[in-house]
């Protein structure tokens, strides 16, 4: 339910979105036409607002894992970039990498699921968010999906 | 390429082996498949299935921080190495007479999902398990109990859904090893094995054959019986004489002799390579693990656990 409210609210974001990407002046003004959740085949999301972006793991990917109890995160500072394992998440004795979906500075970790692990299972989208980046210069979405092309990722998976 | 072309499973019996030699022989195989995913060109994962029956070894898994060096320094003078590793799940013990399984699959050829192949994996072990004429069942605890007591342990790691670590189901091992830990975090836990169940020995080759024909009917896949093919043995092997340091001892086998011998008494022999390990793995390794220094092709099949005079028992145990 979380995740098709999500997409509402996402819509209208979009239409607006796929006028900017074929503009030229995408790049000029990227943080914009980058705004919106975008996932990896790996099923984990960016929320992007501005420079800062929130990572979390998806509904269905919480759902294939099973009950969380255990949860890895980066350090606050590091530098990742996109692709790196950068956490992991314990559920039901298999640990499962964390990918960091694009690149950055870690600035602040979802201290919550310390105490809490299994908010990734009740709410992945929102307070199971695992950690906030300030996202690189040259940060790109040309391997990450929409909420509406993950979605259809997931079914045809 | 077929769905039933993608369901071959390729079993390799590691024989004996060090816990650091065969988890390197996991990565080569989980490093295959992630080449392959990333598109790189040339590279085939395929999906494994490793055996092996360790040598005394206490692992804990990536919620390591409630065993201190303390608790490390206890265990290590029980005789058993002592290692942290990447999987899930909490401390155990892994020795001779338990067989021990590392299914290295890329589930995208199955089912991606975690929580699937974790019952998979339970399912394969009540159904060894029924082949022995015991039932085993699952509790709210991951693993495989007969009554209350743990006969099986499970313990994985996935990345990008290729998974590594497995399964350890009892065999005919010592018990009294599991004697020094909380055996997976649970105070009290009561651990057997097929022998105690049963009443008789049960070896570790005794188990083998009903856990592959389970194996095989759970994950509805072919299997296909392999040696360690000779690319692998780098791994695990020795290296040329002249790059040797003056700490390895010339008994130490070349590749020449590891050909000789044949590539099924290389696990035997692995056991002592293992210690090459060392420089690469110096933070998780003990300085000195007794039981993999020297090189033995006889190793005793039982080893007991040594005394330990000055634990204050229940105070080192693991507080979590």
């Amino acid at each position: 339910m979380a995740a098709s409210l999500a997409r509402t609210a996402l819509l209208p974001t979009y239409r607006c979105l796929s006028r900017i990407n074929v503009s030229p002046a995408r790049f000029m003004s990227f943080s914009r036409c980058l705004e919106a959740r975008w996932f990896t085949k790996e099923h984990e999301w960016v929320n992007i607002e501005g420079q800062k972006g929130t990572v979390g793991i998806s509904n269905y990917a919480q759902e294939k894992l099973g009950e969380i109890v255990y949860v890895e995160m980066p350090e606050v500072g590091a530098t990742v970039e996109s692709d790196d394992v950068v956490g992991c998440l314990e559920s039901v004795k298999a640990a499962s990498d964390v990918m960091s979906p694009c690149g950055g500075t870690v600035s602040e970790i979802n201290e919550e699921l310390k105490s809490d692990p299994s908010l990734i299972n009740s709410s992945p989208l929102d307070k199971g968010w695992l950690y906030k980046l300030d996202l690189a210069e040259d940060v790109k979405t040309d391997e990450l999906m929409d909420a509406e092309a993950y979605d259809e990722f997931c079914q045809n998976h | 390429m077929s769905s039933v072309a993608n369901r071959v499973v390729s079993v390799v019996n590691l024989g004996r082996m060090g816990f650091m030699a065969a988890y390197d022989v996991q990565m080569r195989y989980v490093r295959n498949h992630l080449e392959e995913m990333a598109g790189k060109p040339h590279v085939h994962g395929e999906n494994m299935l490793l055996l092996v029956e360790h040598t005394p070894v206490y692992t804990t898994g990536t919620r390591d921080k409630v065993y201190s060096a303390d608790y490390e320094k206890m265990l290590k003078k029980t005789g058993a190495e002592f290692l942290r590793t990447n999987r899930g799940g909490l401390v155990t013990f892994h020795g001779p007479g338990q067989l021990v399984a590392y299914p290295i699959l890329n589930l995208h050829h199955f089912k991606p999902s975690m929580k699937w192949y974790v019952c998979q994996l339970e399912e394969t072990l009540i159904g060894t398990l029924r082949r022995f004429g015991i039932t085993g069942r699952r509790t709210d605890q991951t693993g495989v109990w007969v009554d209350h007591r743990k006969i099986a342990s499970i313990g994985l790691h996935g990345t990008r859904f290729v998974t590594s670590h497995g399964v350890a189901l009892n065999t005919d091992v010592d018990l009294s090893w599991f004697s020094y830990i909380e055996a997976c975090g649970l105070p009290g836990v009561e651990m057997t094995s097929l022998s105690k169940e049963l009443d008789r020995n049960v070896p570790y080759q005794d188990a083998v054959k009903p856990f592959l024909r389970t194996f095989q009917e759970v994950f509805d896949c072919e299997l296909e019986y392999k040696m360690l093919e000779e690319k692998e043995l780098k791994s695990v092997s020795v290296p040329a004489p002249e790059h040797r340091g003056p700490e390895l001892s010339a008994a130490t086998p070349t590749p020449t002799d590891l050909k000789e011998v044949g590539l099924r008494h290389m696990s035997t022999l692995a056991g002592a390579q293992a210690s090459f390990f060392l420089p690469f793995f110096k933070p998780l390794l003990s300085s000195s693990p007794s039981s993999l220094s020297k090189t033995e092709l006889s190793v005793p099949k039982e080893k007991e656990p040594k005394k330990i005079d000055d634990v204050v028992p229940g105070k080192e145990r693991a507080m979590w």
